[in-house]
Order: C-alpha cells, then structure tokens, then sequence
C-alpha cells in the first residue's frame, strides 16, 4: 500500500520534499461527497427541531443554493490557486495574512469538530447495534469512538491515495444505501409507507411558524457542510485545474438528491419531536427510517451505510484539516515544526498526530449538538469570506490578467446571494444558540489580535507570495 | 461478560496499537532525518515548475 | 525595499505557542458549556396527566411512537413538548451583528496593512 503511494514521485527535481499528485476527478468527488454524507445520516434532522419537517426541508433547499455558489466560487479560484491549503491559501493571496489565518483556523476547526461528531456517531450506532443483539446494560462507547480516530489517523499517515481510494469505496456504498431505503419505502417500487401527510399535519406543519423556517437555516446547512473540503487536495491533484471543478460540483449534485432524499425518507416516517431530537431521539436517522420500516434488510444497510458514512467523513475531515494546519506551518503562521512532511508517505505528518488528540477532546467531553454547531460556525464563517475573496479577487485579477481553469458565471450575483444566505443563517444559529456564536466569534477576535500583534513577526513577508501571478490592481 | 465486553477490550487494544504504530514511526523518522530536510516542502514550487515546463515547451506564445 | 528578515523562534517559544492556541480553542467550546450558557436548552412544557390527544398527536403519528418504542403518552411527553426559546431581545441581535461585522472589518483593515507589505516585497515598490 505504502509502496504504490511512493511511486509517482515528482520531486525529482531538487531536494524539496512535497506532497504527491496522485489523485484523480474521482478521487475530488469522493473526498467532497465523503465528508458530507454523513450528514444525511446523522446531524441535519436538528433542523427538523428548531423548526418542523417543511422547514427543514426549506432549509436544505436554500442551503443548497447556498453552496452551490460556494462551488462555483471556490471552482473559480480554486483552479487557479492550487495548494494544499485550499481556502488558506486563497484568503493568503487575495485578501492578506490574517484573513488566512483566520480562515486556516476555520477549517481545521469545522473538519475537526465535524470528526469528533462523527466520531460520537459511530458510537452511538455500535451501543445501538450491541442492545440488537441482546448486550445488557449499555456499552461503554469511548473505545469505539477512540478507535475510529485513532484508524484513520493512521490510515492518513500511511499516505493519501490508499486513503482517498478507501473514501471512494465507503461513500459509494453509503450513498447506494440512501437510494435503496428511498426506492424501498416510496410508493415507487416498495410498499410506499409515507406517511407525510398525517406525520406533518395540525401543530406539526410548522410548529414554530414562519420563523421556525429562518431557524432551521442553521441545521440546514449540515447537509453539505465540507464540500468546499475538496480544495484541500489541491497539491494532490493530478490536473487540478479540470479535477477540482468537475469533482466539486459533481459532488453538490450528489448531496442535493442524497439530501432531499433522505428528508422524504425520515419525515414520512417520524413524527417531527422524535426526528428533531438527534440527542435524545433519532441520533442517526435514516438508521431510525430502517428499524421503523420493519425490514431487517435495510436495518444491516442503513446500520452499514450510517457507519461508512461516518469512517468516510473522519477520514476526509483528518485529511483536510492536517493539510490546512500543515499548510500553516509551512508558512510560520505557525510553528514551524508542524510544515514537516513524511519522507516515505509524503503526508503531513506531524499535523496529523498533533490533531489526533484535539479530536479526541472533543469527541469525548462535547455533546453533539454542541459539537455540530461549533463545526457549522465555523464553516459559516468560512463561507462569509468566500464572497469578500470573490469580489476581491476578479477586482486584483480581472478574467484578461490571469487564466482561469473555470469560469463561474452570473458575477457578482452567486457572491451576493451567497453573503444575503450567511447573514440569514448567522441570524438562525443566534436564534437558540446565541451564546456559542458570541463565544465563537470572541475566540477569532482574540487569535487574530494575537496573531497581527505576536505571530505575524515570524512569518517572511514577500514568500507568502507563491503563486505566478502578476501584481494585483491597485496595489 | 458477554461478547460485546471482549469486543469493548478489543477496541482499546486496537486503539493502543494503531496509535503505537503512528508513535513508533514518528520517532523513527524525527531521528533518522534532519529537520530541514523534513520542513523543506514549499508552497507552489510544484506550480512554479509545471509553469515553467510550458512556457518552456510551447513556441513561445504563451 | 529591504527585505523583511523574521527572527528565529526557539523550540520553547514555538511550545509556548501551541499551547495558546489550544487553551483557547477548547476554551472558546467548553467555557459556554461549564457556564451551563450554553443556549440549546430545549424545555419541556409540561402537561398535566398526558393524553395522545392532549399532546397533540393524531392515530397515525401515534403508531409510530408506538413502533419506535414509546407505549403510551407518558414515555414520550418529554420529547413532545420540548421548545426552544425563540424570544429575544433587539439589543442582543444588535450586539451580535456588531460583532460579528466588527470581526470581518477588523481582520479586513489588519490583513490589507499586512498585504501591502507583502505585495511591496514581493513585486517591488511603485
């Protein structure tokens, strides 16, 4: 395994020692789709809690036109600035060093936290799966949630491409299981047990009323949070320029039928105060869907499905957020110790061990919903700085100075409604969860202020530089 | 005790050992190698090359 | 322009670091939680002596209690009535949005100071 990895070696070219470009379109597309999946398997039925069955629907709708200008704008710069950092990287050259710093944090957080969700995930599923089979008593989940972090951390230590192949694998199944459980329980083919119009009837239509649907924003976004994770294999792309497009907004294709789907699936089974309640209630959803259904078939499907969706989106979460936090290192934003790669795996390897135990912390002493919205604010603020970088970036660089792999179409209007959805969802996460956007938010003021003050004295200004760029307009 | 306990040790073991590998290869590679050579990867160089391999290999129209 | 030369961190400094930023980052999630802030609180509103009927649920939403393990009205109360708190104050939405639009024009100005420098460097001066 580590063998092939090795291989392909393009630092033949003096003693520089980088990461490998080894991965194809397929590879892009499983690394976006396997870090969100798993967001139709666990997360997004909070939605249905902060503001009913419809609402959440309407928020996995406006969340998908959300990201969709989030694929377009990050294809745009993204086939132009091809490095490991994804977003890092971008906000570094665009925007200036402590955007980069600041949006570095927010993607080793996001994919952090989003790991140590689903980390609790697959413990939830082995505990439910041991009271199947007739285990007394409860389990004590923490090794099994250890373990998954500990496998596929090592899993990406041993190099990028036998990981990326095993997400492709993991997540083709867990989306062939969303389809199967929709084809099996819809009036199309299977016995067509919905029950959408009794379960969403009465106080359940919208039980919270018009602004249950601005709430439900917040949640409705974890039906695609990570795809922007795509840029991160920037390095590791064969020919990011045509992958990295196609990859990403393939992948968003995939997640609006995966997640429509799943939405029809659930609500027509369960009535919204147990669907909603992903604590106390249905933890992993579409595995609640299958027991329900009655079919043990299904049960083994969507119980194989929810805990491939989980290793995948683990996977893909330690494989972006070590490349950002390696990518920080690299350049003194932080310590440098941290910008080391593996000489035989070509992986960022100290990144990777540094964040195992990061992981852990959280998975071990968070509660989900806390953990979940803490990796959702952290994306939200990401996607507030894809816009300003948007705009920004065709202002420094019109489309005639450099050449742009893709070309995202309707300038300015998907950077507009992108910032318009943010403000809504920013107003969403404050309904309910005011405290954590304040502390969240009051933790970036502190760091940045840290950084410009303190770190910044270490960083080499003019090398930050590394794209072949010409000099931007206006500067 | 029933299975699922000696599955519960199980995965602490596994756990210990996958993270034995990562420690033991860790140290391994921080002695073996120098720390310059370790950090030498930079942002862009590959970039810069492929850069240069086309404006090299084309007629120079690009 | 002189070319920036960044002083060398020692190992000690380099530690130092780390740790400041992990203290602050498990700080900025667990502070709100130990200070029991932690807004997600949803309620149960209680009601006396539940019924299906009384809590709302019609036959075919009580069926599906029932397959998902809750028997009577009781066992599900809990998960029935429980709300979230929408009211909030105009002042505490208009603290939020000052620091959150605060946040992204602090960085904003910070990271332009810091990207001029850059770009001098780097290209040259005017």
């Amino acid at each position: 395994m580590a063998h092939s990895d090795t291989d392909v070696d393009h630092t033949a070219h003096g003693q520089s020692m980088g990461l490998l470009r080894v991965l194809g379109p397929a590879h892009v597309w499983a690394l976006g789709v396997g870090i969100v999946l798993v967001g139709e398997y666990m997360g997004w039925n909070f939605a249905v809690g902060k503001g009913g069955a419809y609402a959440a629907l309407i928020a996995c709708w406006f969340a998908g036109i959300l990201y969709s200008c989030v694929a377009m704008i990050d294809s745009e710069v993204t086939s132009t600035v091809a490095a490991a950092g994804g977003q890092y990287t971008q906000a570094k050259h665009i925007i200036g060093p402590l955007m980069a710093f600041n949006v570095g944090l927010y993607l080793v957080f996001a994919y952090t936290m989003l790991e140590a969700g689903n980390a609790i995930t697959l413990g939830f599923l082995v505990d439910t799966v041991a009271g199947m089979t007739g285990h007394e008593g409860g389990l004590d989940q923490r090794p099994f949630i250890v373990l998954a972090i500990m496998f596929l951390a090592w899993l990406n230590y041993r190099g990028v491409l036998a990981t990326l192949t095993f997400n492709l694998v993991i997540t083709a199944i867990a989306f062939v299981a969303i389809i199967t459980i929709f084809l099996a329980t819809s009036p199309l083919l299977g016995a067509g047990e919905m029950l959408h119009k009794d379960l969403m009837s009465g106080q359940a239509s919208l039980p919270y009323g018009w602004l249950g649907i601005l709430a439900a924003m917040h949640f409705g976004l974890w039906y695609y949070l990570g795809i922007e994770g795509t840029t991160q294999a920037a390095e590791e792309v064969r020919s990011p320029a045509r992958s990295l497009p196609f990859g990403t907004l393939a992948g968003i294709m995939t997640l609006l039928i995966a997640a429509t789907l799943t939405w029809y699936v659930c609500s027509g089974l369960m009535p919204w105060e147990y669907l909603g309640d992903g604590v106390n209630g249905a933890v992993a959803p579409l595995f609640s869907a299958a027991q329900i259904s009655g079919s043990s078939a299904l049960v083994w499907l969507l119980g194989i499905g929810t805990l491939f969706a989980t290793l995948a989106s683990a996977n893909g979460c330690i494989n972006d957020a070590s490349r950002a936090w390696f990518s920080m290192g690299r350049d003194h934003y932080l310590p440098a110790w941290f910008g080391a790669v593996h000489p035989v795996y070509r992986t960022p390897y100290r990144a990777i061990i540094f964040l195992v135990p990061i992981a852990l912390i959280f998975a071990l002493g968070a509660p989900l919903d806390q953990v979940i919205t803490f990796s959702i604010l952290s994306g939200l603020l990401g996607y507030t700085f894809m816009p300003i970088n948007m705009i920004m970036f065709r202002k420094k660089w019109p489309l005639d100075t450099i050449k742009r792999g893709y070309e995202h179409p309707l300038h300015p209007l998907p950077a507009i409604s992108l910032m318009a959805l943010c403000s809504v969802t920013y107003f969403a996460v404050f309904l309910g969860y005011g405290t954590q956007l304040i502390a969240m938010i009051g933790f970036y003021i502190v760091v940045s202020l840290w950084f410009h003050f303190w770190r910044y004295r270490f960083v080499k200004r003019a090398d930050q530089f590394t794209m072949p760029w010409p000099r931007p307009r206006g500067y | 005790m029933d299975t699922w306990n000696y599955i519960e040790y199980g995965a602490w073991g596994l756990s210990a050992l996958f993270g034995l590998l990562i420690l033991i290869d860790w140290i391994k590679i921080d002695t073996t190698y120098s720390e310059e050579m370790l950090t030498s990867s930079r942002e862009g160089v590959l970039e810069a090359m492929t850069e240069k391999h086309r404006l090299e290999g084309s007629d120079g129209t690009l | 322009m002189a070319r920036y030369v960044p002083p060398v961190q020692s190992k000690l400094g380099q530690i130092i670091d780390v740790i400041v930023l992990v203290v602050l980052s498990v700080g900025a999630l667990f502070v709100p939680l130990w200070l029991g802030l932690a807004g997600s609180a949803k309620l149960p509103v209680p009601v006396e002596n539940p019924t299906w009927e009384s809590l709302g649920q019609n036959p075919v939403m009580v069926q599906q209690w029932n397959k998902l393990g809750f028997p009577d009205a009781a066992s599900a109360h809990d998960m029935i009535t429980a709300r979230y708190d929408y009211s909030f104050s105009w002042v505490s939405l208009a603290v939020m949005v000052i620091v959150i639009v605060g946040y992204f024009v602090m960085m904003i100005r910070f990271s332009d100071i810091e990207y001029r420098e850059v770009i001098a460097e780097k290209f040259g001066e005017k």
